[in-house]
């Protein structure tokens, strides 16, 4: 059994030194006019560059770009979508963080890529893979507001965001991406659209086709319930937030799972840092039913919620915990 | 009592439609810079101090020539709204910074052992602009659940038992405030709605803090899904509750028709996420909206949230336009019986 060690998605852009908060004094200045807009993209290169450099330090097998550039889950993908206006700020899901509205005011139109561009830039910063992520288009249509006759319900919405993201899969794999992870928190909320998250998922898969896996993520809730269901999604693997509940370790450790799993260990959302023999042991229980020969390890959710210290930190167990699995 | 009779009870003659702020003004360009300087280790608390109550003075006298008709002390002597408690009470420290939304970042507070209130926090800060304003002050406390959700917590065993500690340390900062004279205290709950299964704690919370303190008290909590919370929402031991709801996607007209709203309801009438200037008409057009929500004498005014992130001049022209729009829709129902 090989076990890979991935990040999540979201990883810290500031620290707390000066030197780690030229990206926050680099968005200041551009908000003033003070630095132009190539100006502020060399920082962010450097700060991309930066957080590869932490993620490739502690041997990941998959990084990610930390999505260091989205203002928040929800408008950096929609807001580039023709038919679009942003709204005021609401909460993400049970976060102190927050994201803009999308209010959809005409049918959708995806004229320029939405996340390709950055992917492109990451791997060339990066000697370990990049894996891309996009929030899934149950979440995203679910935190939208649609004013317009264009959509006469979410899940028609729902359904042109999956084939809008469907072609930004497509430009991913095209680009070298060979995974990339859809995350589709809201769903532990509304178990009830477990099959249409189904039906959304397939165009997205369809646009991996062999080249690539589809991973879902879930977080932010418990998943126990739907574990049986998520197993049934069309996708290669399936992303679990294990910190919200000890009955879906019991789940899994119970059942195993069709898919393969990458289990979300590491509490992304706590400064406590875990025992690595203590999630040693957890995974090898976890792992007793288990019947593919990989399993990916990673944080439980994106690491912004911590402070960067503590998110390096988090990350470095992960090498700790696979090193302690027997 | 009713919320009119309480107010009168305490000494406060309202007008129809209070105005107000939820708390924070923006800090001066130049308060920004001695903040810098203090904690580069250039300027002495004592001459920070001094210029925290010189703008806590511009403040007080440009709500007042705004025309608001209940002030608040711009908590300028704060960062940030949690980071400023967990900073005075012990057994909590600051850890690094965290993002919330866009370039705006705050030191999540670390629970690292048992949770004391040592002394008094905010209510010096609260004598000082009572002392130097002819209206009402308003004292802001931020509340135990908010306290606990936004903050790591390492020393106990689950959420409700930091909430719990919490509530009862900072009820010692409540109480010294209606002590020393505070009459309308506002506790800010802005993470109310987070974790719908957790609100009854979170109400039992706000009712030891608040249990038995004669003043009128007003929660305010803002960009949650309260719609998820509510009616359970009525069940919070406050008199008023302040939500960020005027431009909400929710059509609260109907969740209201369900279960009538029995508290007074302060609405955020403005945007401060955004540099925008709202007009007058804007508005009014929110407040008309409102009073479709409840009775014109159980209905405050406010922006949607803190000002602290806009400039002094767009804060100035945003609570301008809040008090011309109050002025015009009173004018309005004066007319009407």
């Amino acid at each position: 059994m090989q076990t890979l060690l991935a990040n999540h998605s979201s990883y810290p852009r500031i620290g707390d030194t000066k030197h780690a908060q030229r990206l926050r004094r680099a968005y200041a200045d551009r908000e003033r006019g003070h630095i132009t807009q190539s100006e502020f993209e060399q920082v962010e290169s450097s700060v991309l560059a930066e957080i590869l450099h932490e993620q490739a330090a502690v041997q990941l097998d998959w990084a990610t770009d930390g999505q260091i550039s989205w203002a928040d889950p929800v408008s950096h993908l929609v807001e580039r979508l023709d038919g679009v206006r942003l709204n005021g700020l609401l909460r993400f899901l049970d976060t102190n963080t927050y994201f803009r509205q999308p209010v959809i005011e005409a049918k959708l139109r995806r004229h320029r890529p939405l996340v390709t561009r950055e992917y492109q830039r990451a791997c060339a910063a990066c000697p370990v893979p990049i894996k891309p992520v996009l929030t899934g288009p149950y979440t995203l249509a679910r935190l939208s507001l649609i004013a317009t006759t264009a959509y006469r319900s979410p899940p028609l919405l729902a359904a042109d965001l999956s084939m809008i993201l469907a072609d930004e899969v497509r430009d991913l794999v095209a680009a070298g991406a060979r995974m990339i992870q859809i995350d589709e928190p809201l769903i532990l909320h509304h178990a009830e659209d477990i099959r249409l998250l189904r039906e959304l998922l397939e165009p997205l898969q369809n646009a991996t086709g062999e080249a690539a896996q589809l991973a879902v993520a879930t977080y932010f809730g418990d998943a126990e319930p739907l574990y049986a269901q998520l197993n049934s999604l069309p996708a290669d693997i399936l992303a679990l937030d294990c910190s919200e509940s000890p009955r879906l370790l019991d789940a899994v450790a119970q059942t195993g799972s069709s898919k393969v799993l990458a289990l979300g260990l590491i509490n992304g959302r706590s400064t406590r840092l875990e025992n690595p023999d203590d999630i040693a042991r957890t995974l090898e229980r976890l792992l007793h039913r288990y019947v593919h020969d990989s399993v990916y390890l990673q944080p439980s959710c994106g690491l912004e919620h911590l402070p960067r210290d503590r998110a390096r930190a988090k990350l470095a167990l992960l090498p700790d915990i696979r090193r302690a699995t027997t | 009592m009713t919320d009119r009779a309480k107010l009168r009870h305490l000494g406060l003659d309202l007008p129809a439609l209070p105005t107000t702020t939820v708390g924070s003004l923006p800090k001066p360009p130049d308060l920004q810079a001695a903040r810098a300087a203090y904690a580069r280790g250039k300027l002495s608390h004592r001459d920070l101090d001094a210029m925290t109550e010189e703008a806590t003075l511009f403040w007080l006298q440009r709500q007042d020539e705004i025309g608001l008709d209940i002030l608040v002390d711009g908590e300028l002597y704060r960062g940030d709204m949690v980071a400023y408690f967990a900073d005075a009470l012990e057994g909590m420290t600051l850890g690094g910074l965290v993002r919330s939304y866009g370039n705006r970042y705050y030191h999540k507070p670390i629970i690292t052992g048992p949770v004391r209130w040592v002394e008094p926090i905010t209510v010096g800060w609260w004598q000082f602009a009572r002392a130097h304003s002819r209206k009402p002050v308003k004292a802001i406390v931020t509340g135990p659940y908010t306290m606990m959700d936004w903050s790591f917590d390492e020393h106990y065993p689950d959420r409700r038992s930091a909430c719990e500690a919490l509530a009862a340390e900072l009820r010692k900062e409540v109480a010294a405030l209606v002590h020393a004279g505070a009459r309308l205290v506002q506790i800010d709950e802005p993470a109310l709605s987070a974790r719908p299964a957790e609100l009854p704690y979170a109400i039992e919370a706000l009712r030891a803090l608040t249990d038995g303190l004669d003043a009128y008290f007003i929660t305010h909590a803002c960009f949650g899904a309260f719609e998820t919370i509510y009616p359970a929402l009525l069940d919070l031991p406050t008199d008023n509750l302040d939500l960020a709801i005027s431009q909400s996607a929710v059509d609260w007209i109907e969740v209201f028709g369900r279960h009538p709203f029995t508290k007074d309801l302060s609405v955020g009438v403005l945007d401060v996420h955004t540099h925008r200037i709202e007009s007058p008409e804007q508005v009014a057009t929110r407040i008309e909206h409102a009073l479709r929500l409840v009775g014109r004498d159980h209905l405050w005014i406010s922006p949607d949230c803190g000002l602290k992130t806009r400039t002094v001049e767009e804060a100035t022209a945003k609570l301008r336009a809040l008090t011309a729009a109050t002025a015009r829709v009173r004018e309005a129902l004066a007319a009407t019986p």
